[in-house]
């Protein structure tokens, strides 16, 4: 929802440049189109100071990947990024990193042509970047450790399969629509991440608002990966090798909607959102975690932004511990799990007395999160007596 | 379609969808799991040692109830071996709590356990009444969540009880790790004991524990349900329904998406607990070296109904606090000399540029501060402990106190300033108030 417009504020002029009529109020300034669009630019290029020029080695050029899902947030990033490297080329004959830009299909109702249609439309627009198409099935063919095919012998996928086969089935095996969603988001990272590295890009931008960040938190928290939540929230070094950062993490979501209106069709018209608001699903088989946070802050951003901002902060506030190189990490989201705490069981809340909870699970060894959304192995469920 | 038989037996038919994993069980099957489950979580922590005297915080709700029940039949059945008490905090709220205490007095007979009522005007001067009818419904749940924690201590320390139990559940858990960004609370909400060093007259510490912690609220009610437990279902007067906060909601919400969801948070909370800097849980709370001390909960109503806390109104003042907040991070260095009592305000919430390709920052005009630890001491007016030189109850006291109209007739009041100082926390104000004229 975009911020208040206040066509009826007319005897106070914009707070920042004193001269301007206000279009809107952000966080209770009213600010006139210029002053908002320099508010959203500089909260982003902000965030961005250690990939400035005079940071870059003359000899060397920094590459960083943005992954953009032609969601405003994403696209916004893109926009910015690029008035930005546009300026730094101007100024200084230079600029401080390069940019790789990263799409990764998912395979849902929308034609294939439309797609197509984007991808071509988005290098048209932002020429000069390194575009790249990816589909999600790829990560059966990227992700170097056998991790991920331990994985699928639980869901009944053979070797030979093809990438496409294989995810089809991960997928169908799944009981839940939380669950669904939760694996392809988690492979998604995992295949830009893997994209990352094979291009030599050395660090991820991600397109995540304040907002975005907040229900990530609660929805990371709701599907028990606490502990992983700094290496998913922070910027800086996550635990794949190279850096994750949100540029966008000060700038709520809906201020980014105002700054995608204010800009025009030009960027406007680039954006593939789902449908603005979130309709609550009538039936809970269909209603993901992740739709409930995604409801539950764009109400709360409406009128309490700071409690929205408080969240990302206070998690940001929260140390990752030190990363050993061979620390067990989970077969799916490739997370750390801190002195092998692996599977569902064996803690306070495990209730099963130490009756069937086994010490060291099978194969796919997965952390407290992604154990909740892949379904146990088809041996010896149906017997616990 | 012929009827299921239980999960666990095969041979009842099944009655109970079990809400924390959808398992199909008898009524028989449910109890005994539900009452297993809560002895796991006793003997896995060694929550309790044989001799033990334990008070169980009894407000004659379901949680509290329930509670009582479970460890009644546990400790007969596995021999713990420990004595149970009851006691209850009178708030003073007539046409709730004298109805309340009225099942607690029943509990007593029922389970055969010893029972004290400790009043609130008996402790601190004032009933909830007579605070409502001074401040106002509105923020009144602020008082009663102080006065209440100090309260359990104090009739626990009278009792000669170094552990009281409450019941605090899996929901209550998960709603605190949702609801607040603040970091110090949370290692003491997720963890199952919590201590108080008291520095009361005796020199020993009173544990608090919540062995409900894994249990789900719809099971308690359930259990509570087909063992016919004697229980008191109305809402605080002053904290209805129709308040309830929007964390509370989402918890429920989150529960009909995935039922292990409550449990999972109460999960993701505990690995959260050691990560916050300067925390020394590598545990999560269940090895006794490292108890978080609980310090005086602000807000809220003590147990089930702590809805006080997340209602509207509570988050439009939070929200404001964070916006000032905000604006005084911005500001930095000029807000922070001229208005020292904003950052006396911040305590916990202290405004970080977070991120570590920002810190690099050359106009840092401030070194990154640890986030504050608390330093626990000792109030000086009624010597509870406090990270504050006067503890939070007898600030609120003070301004109470302060508004007290002198002229007014009240019966009783002699009276009850007798009991105050036996306790001292009423008359170490009256003191204060009179050294400060």
């Amino acid at each position: 929802m975009p911020s208040k417009h206040i066509p009826d504020m007319t005897d106070e002029p914009c707070r920042r440049c004193k001269e301007n009529l206000p279009v809107l109020v952000v966080r209770s300034e009213p600010l006139c189109r210029e002053c908002f669009l320099r508010y959203v630019q500089t909260k982003a290029i902000k965030r961005m100071e250690s990939f400035r020029v005079r940071n870059a080695a003359p000899d060397h050029q920094r590459k960083l990947l943005l992954a953009l899902s032609f969601g405003i947030s994403s696209l916004t990033l893109l926009h910015i990024l690029d008035g930005q490297l546009k300026n730094q080329k101007q100024r200084t004959g230079r600029t401080g990193f390069a940019l790789d830009v990263v799409f990764v299909d998912i395979p849902n109702a929308e034609t294939a042509a439309s797609k197509e249609e984007a991808f071509i439309k988005i290098q048209e627009t932002y020429p000069g970047f390194h575009y790249n198409s990816l589909d999600l099935h790829d990560i059966f063919e990227m992700a170097s450790e056998a991790s991920l095919s331990s994985l699928l012998c639980g869901a009944d996928i053979k070797e030979d399969n093809t990438p496409t086969e294989k995810l089809a089935s991960l997928v169908f095996s799944l009981t839940s629509a939380t669950a669904r969603a939760d694996v392809i988001t988690t492979l998604k990272t995992r295949l830009i991440v893997e994209h990352a590295k094979s291009t030599g890009c050395e660090g991820i931008l991600w397109g995540d608002s304040t907002t975005k960040l907040a229900e990530k938190t609660l929805s990371e928290t709701a599907k028990g990966r606490g502990f992983s939540l700094p290496w998913q929230v922070a910027d800086g070094d996550s635990p794949f090798g190279l850096t994750f950062n949100y540029p966008l993490r000060d700038i709520l979501k809906k201020e980014l909607v105002s700054y995608v209106d204010l800009i025009g069709p030009s960027l406007a018209s680039l954006v593939r959102d789902s449908p603005a608001a979130t309709q609550a699903s009538t039936s809970s088989k269909n209603t993901t975690i992740d739709d409930l946070m995604k409801q539950y802050f764009e109400s709360v951003e409406e009128n309490f932004p700071s409690i929205v901002s408080n969240v990302v902060r206070t998690t940001s506030k929260l140390e990752a511990p030190a990363v050993d190189s061979s620390a067990p990490r989970c077969h799916l989201c490739s997370m750390p799990v801190n002195d092998g705490r692996f599977g569902i069981h064996g803690w306070g809340g495990d209730q099963q007395d130490g009756v069937d909870a086994v010490a060291t699970p099978g194969p796919p060894k997965l952390c407290y999160g992604c154990t909740r959304s892949i379904p146990k192995p088809a041996t010896n469920t149906s017997n616990r007596s | 379609m012929p009827p299921s038989p239980c999960a666990l037996c095969h041979t009842n038919r099944a009655l109970i969808l079990r809400p924390k994993d959808h398992s199909k069980l008898c009524r028989q099957c449910f109890l005994t799991t539900f009452e297993t489950e809560i002895h796991h979580t006793i003997t896995s922590t060694s929550l309790f040692t044989r001799g033990e005297k334990i008070a169980i915080g009894a407000s004659g709700g379901k949680d509290s109830t329930v509670l009582a029940s479970v460890l009644k039949t546990l400790n007969e059945r596995y021999d713990y071996g420990v004595e149970l008490v009851l006691l209850s905090i009178d708030e003073g709220i007539k046409g709730y709590r004298d109805d309340s205490l009225e099942t607690v007095k029943r509990n007593a007979q029922q389970y055969g356990m010893e029972l004290t009522i400790l009043g609130y005007d008996e402790l601190y001067g004032w009933t909830m009444d007579q605070v409502v009818e001074q401040v106002g419904k509105k923020g009144n749940c602020t008082y009663c969540g102080v006065f209440r924690r100090q309260a359990l201590d104090r009739g626990a320390a009278r009792l000669g009880v170094r552990h009281v139990v409450t019941g605090h559940n899996a929901d209550d858990v998960a709603e605190t790790v949702v609801l607040r960004g603040d970091l110090p609370r949370l290692s003491r909400t997720t963890s199952i004991v919590t201590s108080t060093p008291s520095i009361l007259t005796t020199h020993t510490n009173i544990k608090r524990s919540k062995p409900l912690k894994y249990a789900y609220e719809k099971e308690i009610v359930l259990y509570a349900h087909h063992k016919q437990l004697d229980y008191f279902s109305t809402e605080c007067i002053y904290s209805p329904e129709a308040f309830r906060g929007s964390a509370r909601a989402l918890i429920k919400n989150l529960e009909r998406v995935r039922p292990s969801a409550i449990l999972d948070v109460v999960r993701s909370g505990e690995d959260m607990a050691k990560l916050v800097p300067g925390s020394d849980e590598g545990c999560g709370g269940t090895c006794s070296s490292s108890v978080p001390v609980a310090e005086e909960e602000e807000g809220g109503c003590g147990n089930a109904n702590a809805n006080g806390r997340t209602a509207g109104g509570e988050m439009a003042s939070i929200e404001q606090h964070l916006a000032q907040s905000e604006v005084a991070a911005e500001h930095n260095l000029e807000v922070e000399v001229t208005t020292s009592s904003v950052n006396g305000a911040q305590n916990g919430s202290v405004p970080f540029t977070s991120g570590k390709k920002g810190r690099k920052n050359k106009a840092q005009p401030v070194p990154l501060r640890k986030l504050p630890k608390q330093v626990m001491g000792q109030c000086k007016i009624c010597g509870y402990l406090s990270s504050q030189e006067v503890c939070k109850a007898c600030m609120l006291l003070d301004g109470l106190n302060k508004n007290r109209p002198r002229n007014t007739i009240e019966l009783g009041y002699e009276g009850q300033k007798k009991d105050q100082s036996i306790n001292g926390v009423a008359s170490g104000i009256e003191k204060l108030a009179v050294n400060g004229v």
